[in-house]
């Protein structure tokens, strides 16, 4: 990953993923009161690359058929957040949110609904839980159901071509049910490198914090 | 040590594996193999062919795969025995058992370690298969070759593997026992709002404190400590992370014990939240890994090594833990997890997914498939093998696969090349058949099917474009209505001769009434005649215009010699009769003095000039006669001997004539003026090449030229005789070197020379079935060898010096006429009759010769000159004497044999021919021959 290397040194990286796996943590917590039972979330990996590589990468990976939700975010680091699930997937997760209880079509019906409010839940745990480890504000838009190719979710926005994509992959158990998804951070280059300041305060106070505790 | 290759080359290449040798035994082996061996020579199969008839078996041939594989040359491997590929490392049990089997007339199969013509070893799949003969014995082996070394590589990494797995396996079961049963792992409450952290006995073991120290907790501060200070910022992040709200912990570091050992140890835990959703306890244990990571290390090398991917799967989840290389192989970018559907996705259509999560297993079953996979990256297909095992997991209690995945891609293409082989040979058969059918419609050479009277069944359609008639009237009759009648041999009669295979050239008459040559191939078979056909008429008509154009060449060629002759033969002429003038007038002198006793050495002198005259101008004579190809048994030294002379004279004072002629000389057939012509040739470009002086050398050996030697000149292998000119001259440039043999090509300038000397005596060469060649170099001469073959034959028989006879004389009264324009000769002749005895009369044209015969009552011979002026000729007077006097008797002299002037039906008839210069003793004994003969 040169680009990731190019971006963040190795204890950025680890720093990134800690900040991460703080957010999706949160977010778990937010999904298990939301659906009343067990949730488990983690993040095997992040990955820094470009707006091509991301969608390259989603392609080998879960093919054209993705269903994504996407929020924008901003303040001292912004761009927009995409939790992205194969099609299939983002049905079980429905079905893992709303209960096995309820009819088919009836589910069906919810998709578009439940995806936007587990996505919210998601995105915004980790969103904003980041920026509270960073200590910074950050302002979420509404959430958005999205379908498409690699491609067209990672389209650059006209202006911010050069931008990177934070890319982290995640697993999910939702009462017993075991799905995989996708959340990306895509962000220009001064965000990222708002982004790469604020972790390295978060590391700062980490480090010198003898106490460790908050 | 001795590279194995290296010792071998040594070896010599057995003798007489010919390329006739090779062909032919492939034939046979073709022939008892049938298509198979023919599809299998020509396939990517590496392959030899062995004798078991030829002393240790050798190596007929092999095919291009084989030097593809093994790096040897066929030149290199012939009549060698294949143990050429066998090394130090080869195992000799299995070379004694293929030994065996050869030995028993077996097929037989092995696995051996290989040795390439570089010394690089591999790993040969060798299968040995008899050819069998009509007896059952094997007449010849083959054997193919195929490189496994990859296929053996990967078993032997993957039986490492496998022990290093099961080690693994046992290593991470006594972890699970010793964290579950004995509690082995260190473990650690962490009281997050009082800034302690708790340990157990084994907490309190690992890091050096007391069982009731590390019970009463330790500071944070004093948790790191221990952790190896490359780790420990990483770990602190994760820490920090914990104390913040992150829920799973798992981390692997080092640790630095207290005596300095350092280990790797495994760490994991989890948070528990207050009521209020803020991290409270942070609960975790660790355990070492260190060996662990030894063998884990181990397996990555071994893994790397073979080119080996891993992966692991556990039941339930949506991803897959997979190595480096596994993404290697799928051609996907790097990842330590990849989605099953990912994986799976890759999987060609019609093969099991790589991991099914639906069919489930029981723990300790293995796993084994091969499946092909198309890469995203390049969109290649490849063949991969998978070997996994079901194990159960120790956390999850789930059952999880863990496995291997490696490529085979090469190995199936080899495969499928075999398995495809004989599919190959069957649609081969069917295109041949199809090729057939379309080649008796689309050839330009006139088929034919007739039967065995000769009647034409079948003609194609090319038969129409040759002859123009339409097929329909040449089938159904034999060929005799288009023959042309002077034909040495009828195409129907050569058709109907019987026998296998017939071949023979034949006129047939075209639609338009010309004639064309066609050259026939006719083979029986089933009783009927398959004829292929060829127009020839062009070429015939091309040979025929090309022999008179060479004829015509040699003819000038000839001239051109004469030519290039005549200016030294003047001279020399003029030289000789100056010796002869000479001495006339000093015989004169003397016999003015009355000094007769002096008079012999200039007598000596005279004849001796003359007789060489008289030998140059028959040399001269003898060249300059048209003459076709006469092969005869040739002495070359001697006829070298006899043409030395005029060499000499044509090469001029500043050349250095030498001969090296060798001893008992071979005979060679072939047309003695020719060579004569040739050598002429080659002495006078080497007078032309040494503008300056030089030396001329013209050699004769005996050479016998064994097989290499012999197929390096482009002729068989035989005795020849070999005859060279060398010159000191100027030399060839290679360009110049290489075209001296074409036709009109020449460095002289224009109207010095035809160019056509060199092609000449090319075409003579190879006519009398030698070759010709030329060495040469700027500044350092040329040299030009003919090789003749040996002829077995008797000499040309030698001329025996005649016995010296008495002089005969005239019996009394025999009259002899003497007819010459030229008095001297006419004086000389007259008065050497007179010395002899004889009555002789002298006329000086042909005219006053009939008027003395008229008178003259007795004349027993004419004597008469061929060429007079005067109207009347010798021949004419002679016809015209007869007239007068029938059955007188003529001799005729004459110095030019000119037959059409003489006659040849006359000769008969008591008129003889004797040719000028001659011998007066030689006259005498012919005209004493001829009184005493019949009248004429």
């Amino acid at each position: 990953m040169t680009l990731a290397d190019r971006m963040l040194s190795p204890l950025e990286h680890d720093a990134l993923t800690e900040l991460v796996n703080i957010g999706v943590s949160r977010a778990a917590s937010g999904l298990r009161q939301m659906v009343g039972g067990e949730v488990l979330l983690s993040v095997p990996s992040i990955e820094v690359v470009s707006h091509k590589a991301a969608a390259a990468l989603i392609g080998e990976r879960e093919g054209s058929d993705l269903v994504a939700v996407r929020q924008d975010f901003a303040g001292a680091f912004g761009g927009r957040a995409l939790l992205i699930f194969p099609h299939g997937a983002s049905l079980d997760l429905v079905r893992a949110v709303v209960g096995d209880l309820l009819p088919d079509a009836e589910a069906r019906s919810l998709e578009h609904e439940a995806l936007a409010e587990t996505g919210n839940v998601i995105l915004n745990g980790c969103l904003a839980s980041m920026a509270n480890m960073l200590e910074r504000p950050v302002t979420i838009s509404l959430p958005q159901v999205l379908h498409g190719d690699g491609a067209t979710l990672f389209q650059p926005e006209p202006g911010d071509d050069d931008g990177l994509v934070l890319f982290l992959y995640i697993n999910f158990s939702v009462r017993n049910r075991r799905i995989r998804g996708y959340i990306a951070m895509l962000m220009d280059l001064p965000s990222l490198a708002a982004l790469k300041l604020l972790v390295g305060d978060f590391i700062n106070r980490v480090m010198n914090d003898d106490t460790v505790g908050p | 040590m001795t590279r194995s290759a290296h010792r071998l080359r040594a070896h010599p290449v057995a003798d007489g594996l010919d390329d006739q040798a090779i062909a032919a035994a492939w034939a046979e082996a073709e022939a008892l193999g049938g298509p198979m061996l023919v599809a299998l020579r020509r396939s990517a199969m590496a392959m030899v062919l062995t004798d078991p008839r030829l002393p240790d078996n050798p190596i007929i041939d092999i095919n291009a795969a084989f030097t593809e594989l093994t790096g040897y040359a066929a030149a290199a491997v012939r009549g060698r025995n294949c143990r050429l590929l066998q090394g130090p490392e080869t195992d000799r049990a299995t070379v004694a058992m293929l030994a065996a089997a050869l030995r028993e007339g077996r097929a037989v199969r092995a696995e051996l370690l290989n040795y390439r013509a570089d010394g690089s070893s591999f790993w040969n799949a060798l299968s040995l298969t008899p050819v069998l003969d009509a007896l059952g014995e094997p007449r010849f082996y083959l054997g193919t070759q195929t490189d496994i070394s990859g296929a053996r590589r990967i078993g032997s990494v993957e039986t490492t593997l496998r022990t290093q797995a099961r080690e693994l396996d046992v290593v991470r079961e006594r972890l699970r026992l010793a964290l579950s049963v004995a509690g082995a792992a260190a473990a650690w409450e962490w009281r997050i709002p009082e800034r302690l952290v708790v340990g157990d006995e084994r907490f309190a073991a690992l890091y050096g404190i007391t069982e009731a120290a590390a019970a009463a907790g330790i500071s944070p501060a004093a948790f790191f400590a221990i952790i190896h200070p490359d780790d420990r910022a990483r770990i602190r992040l994760a820490v920090g992370g914990m104390l913040r709200g992150a829920e799973v912990f798992s981390k692997s570091y080092r640790v630095v014990l207290a005596d300095g050992e350092c280990r790797w140890v495994q760490a994991r835990g989890r948070s528990v939240n207050d009521a209020a959703g803020q991290p409270d306890r942070f609960l975790g244990a660790l355990v070492d890994i260190t060996e662990h990571k030894r063998i884990e290390e181990q397996l990555r090398i071994a893994q790397t090594a073979g080119g080996i991917g891993t992966f692991e799967f556990t039941y339930g989840f949506a991803t897959v833990a997979v190595s480096r290389h596994f993404c290697d192989l799928l051609g996907l970018h790097p990842a330590a997890e990849l989605p099953v559907a990912t994986i799976n996705g890759l999987v060609c259509p019609a093969h099991r997914p790589v991991v099914d999560p639906v069919t489930r297993a029981a723990a300790g079953d293995v796993t084994q498939r091969e499946f092909e996979i198309e890469r995203p990256d390049n969109g290649e297909r490849r063949w991969l093998t998978l070997r996994g095992e079901y194990l159960r997991d120790t956390e999850s209690a789930d059952l999880r696969l863990s496995g291997v995945i490696y490529d085979i891609t090469e190995a199936k293409r080899r495969e499928a090349q075999l398995r495809t082989l004989n599919g190959t040979l069957e649609s081969e058969v069917e295109a041949r058949t199809r090729e057939r059918d379309r080649l008796w419609r689309l050839s330009g050479d006139p088929f034919l099917v007739a039967d065995q009277a000769g009647r034409w069944l079948a003609a194609n359609p090319a038969w129409t474009e040759v002859l123009g008639w339409p097929a329909a009237s040449l089938v159904g009759r034999t060929s005799e209505w288009l023959e042309h009648p002077e034909d040495a041999v009828s195409t129907h009669a050569a058709l109907t001769r019987g026998g296998g295979e017939s071949r023979f050239e034949g006129r047939l008459r075209t639609a338009a009434g010309d004639w064309r040559w066609l050259s026939w191939t006719a083979v029986a078979e089933g009783g009927l005649l398959y004829c292929v056909a060829r127009d020839i008429t062009a070429e015939k008509a091309q040979a025929l215009a090309l022999a008179e154009a060479e004829a015509r060449l040699r003819q000038s060629q000839k001239m051109e010699a004469v030519g290039q002759l005549t200016g030294g033969l003047a001279h020399d002429f003029n030289n000789l009769l100056t010796g002869v003038t000479a001495s006339l007038e000093m015989m004169r002198t003397r016999i003015a003095q009355g000094r007769y006793d002096a008079l012999e050495r200039y007598i000596v002198a005279a004849k001796d000039a003359a007789s060489r005259a008289a030998a140059l101008t028959h040399r001269l004579l003898a060249f300059s006669r048209r003459q076709t190809l006469a092969p005869k048994p040739v002495e070359a030294n001697r006829l070298i001997g006899g043409m030395e002379d005029l060499v000499r004279r044509t090469m001029g004072p500043e050349i250095e004539i030498t001969t090296r002629l060798a001893p008992g000389l071979w005979l060679t057939l072939c047309d003695p003026h020719q060579l004569e012509n040739a050598l002429l040739n080659l002495c006078i470009n080497a007078r032309d090449a040494m503008p300056g002086g030089g030396r001329l050398t013209i050699a004769t050996d005996n050479a016998d030229l064994g097989g290499a030697t012999a197929r390096a000149s482009g002729l068989p292998a035989g005795e020849y005789v070999e005859l060279s000119v060398a010159d000191t001259g100027t030399g060839m440039a290679p360009d110049v070197a290489a075209r001296a043999f074409d036709p009109f090509f020449t460095t002289k300038s224009l109207g010095q020379g035809t160019g056509l000397g060199l092609s000449m005596i090319y075409g003579f060469v190879k006519q009398s079935g030698g070759q010709v060649g030329l060495v040469s170099r700027p500044g350092a001469g040329t040299k030009v060898t003919l090789l003749l073959p040996r002829h077995q034959g008797s000499g040309p028989g030698e001329a025996a010096p005649a016995p010296p006879v008495r002089l005969p004389r005239a019996r009394p009264g025999e009259t002899v006429l003497v007819v010459d324009d030229e008095a001297t000769i006419r004086m000389l002749v007259a008065d050497a009759l007179r010395d002899r005895g004889y009555a002789v009369m002298e006329a000086g044209d042909g005219a006053a010769a009939l008027e003395l015969l008229r008178e003259a009552a007795a004349v027993d011979l004419l004597v008469s000159d061929v060429g007079m002026p005067g109207g009347l000729n010798g021949r004419q007077l002679a016809d015209a004497a007869r007239a007068l006097r029938p059955g007188l008797k003529v001799l005729l002299i004459t110095g030019y044999a000119e037959q059409a002037v003489v006659g040849e039906a006359a000769l008969a008839g008591g008129i003889e021919v004797m040719t000028k210069p001659f011998a007066l003793d030689a006259l005498g004994l012919r005209i004493r021959g001829m009184m005493d003969g019949p009248p004429g």
